[in-house]
């Protein structure tokens, strides 16, 4: 008795530590990887419909189904999804008229494509809409690569099929595509794979073009240099290899050296050519990637725009807490749920504002009071240059960061436009400002709110201004010539503004390629997905009141190229509203204030 | 933790090709050559190979090829070969692919690049992924979207892994910049994707910022926004308020998908009234647009769930639910049914039933497929709802009736049951219930909607006028007396020669032994019954159209016996309410005579069996009655047969209410539960919250991640040895069955002093088993130990048996040594569960299965419950036969037992036992199945248990 016991605690601590070693492998690093989106297509399969028996090496009979292919999409063992595969067939009811099943842990999705089962395996959470839909998609591509529809062909084609399920569905995840596309995406046919390989054949052939050149310079000047034709031959060797520019330079400096002695001077354009050749070469191989389409010095501008964007969700954003009766029929049925939701003890916060993304894409400003002032300009010019509309808004808003800032009163200063129109927020005094131009609470024991946003105080309007005021006009002049059409484009910028990032941006006709600059003032990108032109100049002051840019492009109407617009900003307003003083209403220092003004065009367009 | 698997391929054994073969291809110029090879070094893989010696020929002649689906299918190579050595150090080679990489990262191709991106979403080793960084982050700016989907999930892959944010710093801020400035709707959604996953702040920030444009994007982001909105509302449910006004805007979407994923959001967020009406309605409306069956389905799933919590709504929306009626599919209508049939309340009730009605009514005029069965499932949802509401039974009751002689004998014994039971509990419909059943009895066709007939008309005929139509029915029915005469023997004894082929051709075929509702066999059935009533032209009748006539010339003796019965009744009763002596006296003769003309023709040679015991028992004794009437027996005909079946419906009301109560009970709070305070807390609508984890492990489970953490000690019961304490090599075994598969955790342990090279741990399976993975070898150092892993698959519910052997060599004998090891049984029972089915299906799957196996009963227990009770405690089996059934001291027991295995399989088990007079038990055990298996291992384990009876 005694010895069985202590056999029993021999096994048992041989057990625990055999669990213990198990226990501490890492489990969650592998969880955390598949959890992903709560609704994922765990596997893409095809399996044979009668689960007829394939291993023939297996002693007994085994009537495990036959997994033809199977995509999964997140980790899984091969246990679990064998067995998943594996318990398929038996929950496949015959007669049935929908082709889903549902298991505890996962659901089928599957359509029968003759003899087999196109499979998807997905967890419960899943939506059925969405994998009906790949399914679907699925389906249309198993006859496009399989040759025939049983084991045999989609077992030949294995691996294309599962190339066109990556395609189909990314890592789990629905993809919108056709069957053209996905077929596209296998064929991997790329134009610019093209185009680099030509560009590299041409770069090679150049450079054998230039070889034999040289070469025959070199054989006339044989008669000169006979002492190192020995070394040319050599020196030939390595340029076939890859020219080396300094190894020529001193080759030929050899050679001039040589001429020089003996007088000759006719070969000496030869090498000039030849090293400027090697650098356009240079430039173009270090470019990052040939086809990216924008040159490497217009980067920095495209960032400098891509900021502009930005700033206009926060715009929009704050638009709704301005007109709430200006909704629709339906958002006012979505108040209407809201309400009742409210109503039924649901906490809904309306106008929810974004604070990290906001706060992240517009400066954090550190001063305890900014004020902005900001006119947004509204102008269509007809081509002819006669103004459709022109419109300026202005609104000043003021930020405060702390509560005990926000007793002040701001001095307004202005300049008289004609058609100039002010208008405060009902919580400002209007005799104040109409009698003193002072912005002030009615309540002068309130403060003004404080906090992260933007507070609108006024707003003005000028109306009726003329073509003389505008800005900036633009010019376009298509006008066709042989098989091309030539478009000249001019602005003229008046004296009054100093523009700040402008972009004309024209549109073209849908071309194959960017179209051909013949002269620029200021630089210019093609955004060919939206097949426009944009013309970019930083800044318009004095120096360049007026530019042109003129270029090429297959023959097209003239209409195509219109509307222009045109976007800018300058620091300097219409009116010229400015805030001259911040008069505190108690009796502590001034706050430090800080001013922004800017001039926006929001819609600038020439039609 | 197991190796990720990420693609399966057939692979054919006679295609085999040689690793030399693979190799001399794979070194060749031929390009179709090298992709051949390739393909067949990636199976040679799947299949459980290790061919490390490929690895470097195909770095030094497969990685510069320019052939794209050569790079692609490289791709597919290094994805799934092993890429760590044993100890989870990523091996020194793997770095010379690095370079390749990077070069397809950098490849003109844009497409190239798209695939190496998502390659690299599947690798998990830090160590090859760094030098990757910098170019995977330029492909980011591609201005192809194609690259710039995959190099944000890329991006987010790697940032995902542990060291991810050491590799990728500053790739949320990447991230976030490309979310708000890409075009491209898929990198979009990836984009959105990564910031949820990995930066749930910033995601949700760009979500709140972007509210008034939700409804603007495409499908596949708003998906994930809803995703990312149910992710942080569990997390944090304060921050609803906020996100259910996108939820709402949503809402109105034109992408169905979206619009239903809005409204499960929404349900799992709030319980709001409008809420949950709002989803309710999102779903009837998918329900009537949508015309595809799964969705249905499912989307009913979704309604049957919004049942359970919110009910009250769930009311209101009753007829929008019950439209789906229109579909043609059987299983939606059932499912329709059993919603609808939930939620009607006294309000509601006449609406249903009037739609039902029209259904009905539908039903007959159309003649389609699968009509009988959509007529038995309206009849049988009428009839619950007459019983839930009686007051609408008036309405329906007469509608219904007219399927009384339907051809459709399922729903005719559904009505005719259903009339059974108004006319007990709705006592108003009495007489026009009897009225209207004598009108139509010539109809019924059946013979157990006649004989079901036959006791209504016996039990409630109360009146001097309803008897008396009553018998005259009857008689009618039965044509004139005798069935037949001796004369009529010679003419027809051609016909009945033909009548015999046929029933006998009929009985043959139903001639199997048939179980009983209570669980023992009969010879004489319904099944045999119904098969019999097929009309058949009769030979001699005397051109009476009567059914009953043709039901007892076909040979129907039960039916015989009932109309005897109910003939007995109707004449005692007659006797009570005739004051005329007279007439009592000649209806009681009729009664006499049709009886004995039953006998007679039971008796006679016309027919090719003749009447069976009981029911000519049955018959004599209604005869004894009539002639000798004493107060006692008449009394039981008169009243206790009503009375009994009073107490069946009483009984089944309680256990109804029971269910009901029990169900009730569950939901009940626990005594040291939180209590919520529903006044003091206004957001009520939070309290579902707390348990919406189940989302995450959804996905846990369907993987199989879901660990179970069985409690250790419990572990340590399971352990298996497997060889001897003197054997050189010790080694025992825990074994873990998880549903279809079983793991075996083998630890070895050289108890020997030198050094073991190349053991190997050979297993093989007998029964549906099968190994997952090959045996490698290992070298085991004196006394040391190892943890060696076996996945073995199972594919079906049978006792699987794996053997094994432990095969190694030393360094000085140099033939390998093997022991041998225990052999492991898997037990059957943990793959069974106790499941339920109905009566009906229960009996037609004993009819259909083919396989069974009869154990003996042979056992020490004396007590018949007891035995049923350790019978299905071993087994592990559900008893169907309702308890009050088992109940009494009668000596004798049958019961019918049930379960389900996880691969879907049905195990049947009937169990008759009786007690003999040296009180011992008696019988068998039958088990029956669809295949051989179960039978044989179900029996295998009850052969074993069932002598040891105490423990």
């Amino acid at each position: 008795m005694h010895g069985e016991e202590k056999l029993e605690a021999f096994k048992y601590t041989v057990s625990t530590l055999a669990l213990l070693s198990a226990e501490s492998r890492p489990v969650t690093k592998i969880f955390l990887r598949c959890a992903w989106f709560t609704m994922v297509v765990l596997a893409a399969s095809i399996v044979t419909k009668s689960g007829k028996d394939c291993c023939l090496t297996f002693s007994f009979p085994s009537i495990l189904i036959a997994v033809l292919v199977s995509r999964q999409f997140v980790e899984m063992s091969r246990i679990r999804i064998e067995g998943l595969l594996a318990a398929f067939p038996k929950l496949v009811g015959t007669g049935k008229q929908h082709t889903f099943v549902e298991t505890e842990n996962v659901r089928y999705v599957y359509q029968p494509i003759e003899a087999l089962y196109l499979l998807l395996v997905t967890n419960k959470q899943s939506n059925i809409l969405e994998d009906l839909d790949t399914l679907r998609l699925l389906s249309k591509l198993v006859p496009e690569y399989s040759p025939s529809l049983d084991e045999e062909g989609v077992c030949k084609m294995a691996f294309e099929l599962i190339f066109a399920f990556d395609e189909a569905i990314s890592l789990g995840n629905k993809e919108n595509l056709t069957v053209a596309q996905v077929k596209q995406y296998c064929e991997m046919e790329s134009h610019e794979e093209r185009l680099h390989k030509l560009v590299m054949q041409n770069k090679i052939n150049e450079t054998k073009d230039i070889m034999k050149r040289k070469a025959s310079e070199i054989d006339k000047s044989k008669v000169y240099f006979i002492s190192i034709l020995h070394d040319v031959h050599l020196d030939m060797r390595k340029l076939r290899c890859y020219l080396h520019e300094p190894l020529y330079c001193t080759l030929f400096s050899q050679i001039e050296k040589n001429r020089g002695d003996k007088g000759g001077l006719m070969a000496l354009s030869g090498p000039r050519r030849i090293e400027s050749s090697f650098n356009d070469m240079s430039i173009s191989n270090s470019g990052s990637g040939f086809g990216s389409g924008s040159g490497i010095g217009l980067s920095s501008d495209v960032e400098s725009f891509s900021i502009k964007p930005k700033g206009r969700p926060s715009a929009s954003a704050t638009a709704p807490s301005k007109g709430l009766g200006m909704k629709l029929g339906k958002t006012q049925k979505t108040n209407q749920f809201l309400e009742s939701l409210k109503a039924e003890g649901e906490v809904i916060l309306e106008d929810v504002q974004p604070n990290v993304a906001q706060s992240k894409s517009s400066l954090p400003s550190t001063d305890p009071v900014t004020l902005t002032i900001e006119e947004r300009l509204n102008v269509v010019i007809r081509r002819d240059g006669a103004l459709n509309n022109f419109d300026i808004q202005g609104t000043l808003s003021l930020q405060i960061l702390n509560q005990e800032d926000g007793f002040v009163q701001l001095q307004i200063e202005n300049q008289d436009v004609p058609g100039l129109s002010f208008k405060t927020h009902p919580n400002i005094n209007k005799e104040l400002f109409n009698s003193k131009h002072i912005v002030g609470l009615k309540d002068p024991n309130r403060p003004f709110p404080a906090g992260q946003n933007d507070v609108g105080l006024m707003k003005w309007r000028i109306q009726g201004m003329d073509e003389a005021s505008l800005p900036l006009t633009v010019n376009c002049w298509p006008s066709v010539s042989g098989g091309e059409t030539y478009v000249n484009i001019e602005y003229e910028a008046s004296e009054s503004f100093d523009l700040q990032n402008v972009v004309i941006s024209i549109p073209l006709p849908a071309l194959r390629e960017p179209p051909s600059i013949r002269q620029i003032d200021g630089e210019w990108k093609y955004d060919s997905r939206n097949s426009t032109l944009d013309w970019s100049i930083l800044l318009i002051d004095h120096a360049n009141r007026s530019g042109s840019m003129e270029f090429v492009v297959p023959p097209a109407d003239s209409s195509v190229f219109f509307p222009i617009a045109v976007r800018f900003t300058a620091a300097s307003t219409y009116s010229d509203v400015k805030v001259a003083n911040v008069i505190p209403l108690r009796d502590n220092a001034p706050p430090k204030y800080t001013q922004r003004i800017q001039l926006i065009a929001d819609t600038y367009q020439v039609v | 933790m197991e190796k990720s698997c990420s693609l399966l391929i057939h692979f054919d054994k006679r295609s085999q090709a040689m690793a030399n073969e693979i190799k001399e291809a794979l070194e060749g110029n031929d390009v179709e050559a090298k992709i051949d090879a390739l393909k067949k070094a990636i199976m040679l893989l799947l299949n459980g190979e290790s061919l490390p010696q490929l690895f470097i020929t195909i770095v030094r002649y497969v990685l510069p090829s320019e052939d794209h689906t050569v790079q692609k299918l490289l791709l597919l190579y290094l994805e799934i070969i092993d890429k760590t050595d044993a100890r989870g150090r990523v091996l020194p080679e793997m770095i010379l692919i690095c370079q390749n990489l990077r070069n397809n990262l950098q490849h003109p191709n844009e497409y190239i690049r798209g695939v190496t991106l998502r390659f690299l979403c599947r690798l998990t080793e830090p160590e090859i992924l760094e030098p990757l960084v910098p170019s995977v982050l330029t492909n980011l700016d591609h201005r192809h979207p194609f690259i710039r989907r995959h190099a944000l999930l890329a991006i987010a892959a790697i940032y995902r892994l542990p060291t991810g944010e050491q590799l990728l710093p500053d790739a949320p801020e990447l991230i976030e910049k490309t979310l708000s400035s890409d075009q491209d709707l898929s990198a979009r959604r990836n984009a959105f994707l990564m910031l949820a996953s990995c930066a749930q702040p910033r995601a949700v920030a760009y979500l709140l910022s972007q509210a008034d444009h939700v409804a603007n994007w495409g499908d596949l982001l708003q998906m994930a926004a809803l995703d990312l909105i149910r992710k942080v509302c569990r997390a944090n449910p304060g921050e609803k308020g906020k996100h259910i006004k996108v939820i709402i805007s949503l809402l109105s979407c034109p992408s169905e998908a979206v619009v239903y994923e809005c409204a499960s959001t929404l349900v799992s967020l709030s319980s709001a009234p409008t809420a949950i009406r709002a989803a309710a309605n999102t779903y009837c409306r998918l329900l009537q647009s949508q015309s595809d069956n799964n969705v249905k389905l499912i989307v009913l799933d979704r309604l049957n769930e919004l049942k359970t919590s919110h009910r009250e709504i769930m009311v209101e929306m009753i007829m929008d639910v019950l439209r789906a009626l229109s579909s043609p599919n059987l299983d939606i209508r059932r499912k329709t049914l059993d919603i609808t049939l939930e939620l009607i309340t006294s309000r509601n009730i006449d609406e249903v039933v009037l739609t039902l009605k029209k259904e009905v009514v539908k039903t007959q005029s159309t003649e389609l497929d699968k009509n009988g069965e959509y007529q038995q499932m309206l009849v049988q949802a009428i009839h619950s709802c007459a019983i839930k509401f009686p007051q609408v039974a008036s309405t329906v009751v007469h509608l219904l009736m007219d399927f009384l002689g339907d051809s459709n004998v399922a729903s005719a014994i559904d009505v005719v049951l259903f009339v059974r039971e108004i006319i007990e509990t709705n006592h108003k419909l009495r007489v026009s219930v009897i009225t209207r059943l004598l009108d139509t009895f010539y109809q019924i066709r059946a013979a157990r909607v006649c004989s079901c007939a036959l006791w209504i008309i016996g039990e409630y005929c109360l009146s001097l006028s309803e008897v008396e139509s009553g018998i005259a029915t009857i008689k009618q029915c039965l044509g004139d007396v005798p069935f037949y005469t001796a004369t009529e023997e010679g003419e027809t004894a051609d016909a009945s020669k033909k009548l015999q082929q046929v029933n006998s051709s009929v009985t043959v075929s139903s001639r199997r032994p048939v179980v009983l509702a209570d669980g023992t066999y009969a010879t004489q059935s319904a099944a045999l019954e119904t098969a019999l009533s097929a009309p058949t032209v009769l030979p001699g009748s005397l051109a009476s159209p009567g059914n009953l006539r043709a039901l007892i010339l076909s040979g129907d003796f039960f039916v015989g016996a009932v109309i005897a019965s109910t003939l007995t009744k109707l004449v005692l009763r007659l006797e009570e309410v005739q004051p005329s002596k007279a007439e009592a006296n000649k209806a009681c003769t009729d009664a006499v005579l049709i009886m004995t003309s039953m006998l007679q023709l039971g008796q006679s040679s016309f027919l090719p069996h003749p009447i069976d015991n009981d029911s000519y028992d049955r018959i004599v004794l209604c005869i004894r009655l009539l002639c000798n009437t004493g107060d006692d027996v008449r009394k039981i005909c008169s009243q206790s047969c009503r009375q009994s079946f009073a107490a069946m419906l009483a009984e089944k009301q309680f256990q109804e209410n029971e269910a009901i109560k029990a169900k009730a009970q569950i939901s009940y709070a626990q005594p040291d539960d939180l209590i919520d305070f529903y006044h003091l807390k206004s957001r009520k609508g939070m309290s579902q919250l707390e348990l919406e984890d189940e989302v995450q492990d959804d996905l846990k489970r369907a993987t199989g991640e879901f660990m179970k953490d069985g409690d250790d000690a419990n572990k340590l019961n399971r352990i298996l040895q497997l060889t001897g304490f003197s054997d050189p090599v010790y080694a025992e075994s825990f074994v873990t069955v998880h549903h279809y598969d079983i793991v075996l955790d083998v630890t070895v342990i050289n108890r020997t002093k030198e050094t073991l090279q190349n053991l190997c741990l050979e297993l093989a399976t007998m029964g549906d088993l099968k190994l997952v993975d090959r045996p490698q070898n290992y070298t085991l150092a004196p006394e040391s130990s190892k943890q060696i892993r076996a996945n073995i698959k199972v594919s079906s519910t049978e006792t699987g048996v794996i053997f094994g052997n432990i095969v190694y060599e030393t360094s000085n004998v140099h033939e390998r040594t093997v022991v041998v090891l225990n052999d492991i049984h898997i037990d059957i029972m943990a793959y069974i569960s106790p499941a339920t089915c109905s009566d009906v299906t229960f009996r037609n799957m004993w009819a259909e299965f083919e396989w069974e196996n009869k154990v003996a009963v042979n056992t020490i227990i004396q007590d018949e419950r007891e035995f049923l009770n350790h019978i299905i405690k071993s087994t592990n089996m559900k008893c169907l036969t309702p308890l009050s059934a088992l109940d009494g001291n009668c000596g004798f027991l049958a019961a019918n037992l049930y379960a389900k295995s996880v691969f879907g399989e049905d195990a049947l088990v009937n169990i008759s036992v009786e007690k003999q007079a040296d009180r011992k038990l008696n019988g068998y055990i039958r088990i029956r199945s669809k295949t051989q298996g179960i039978a044989l291992s179900l029996g295998d384990k009850i052969t074993l248990k069932q002598k040891g009876g105490s423990n």
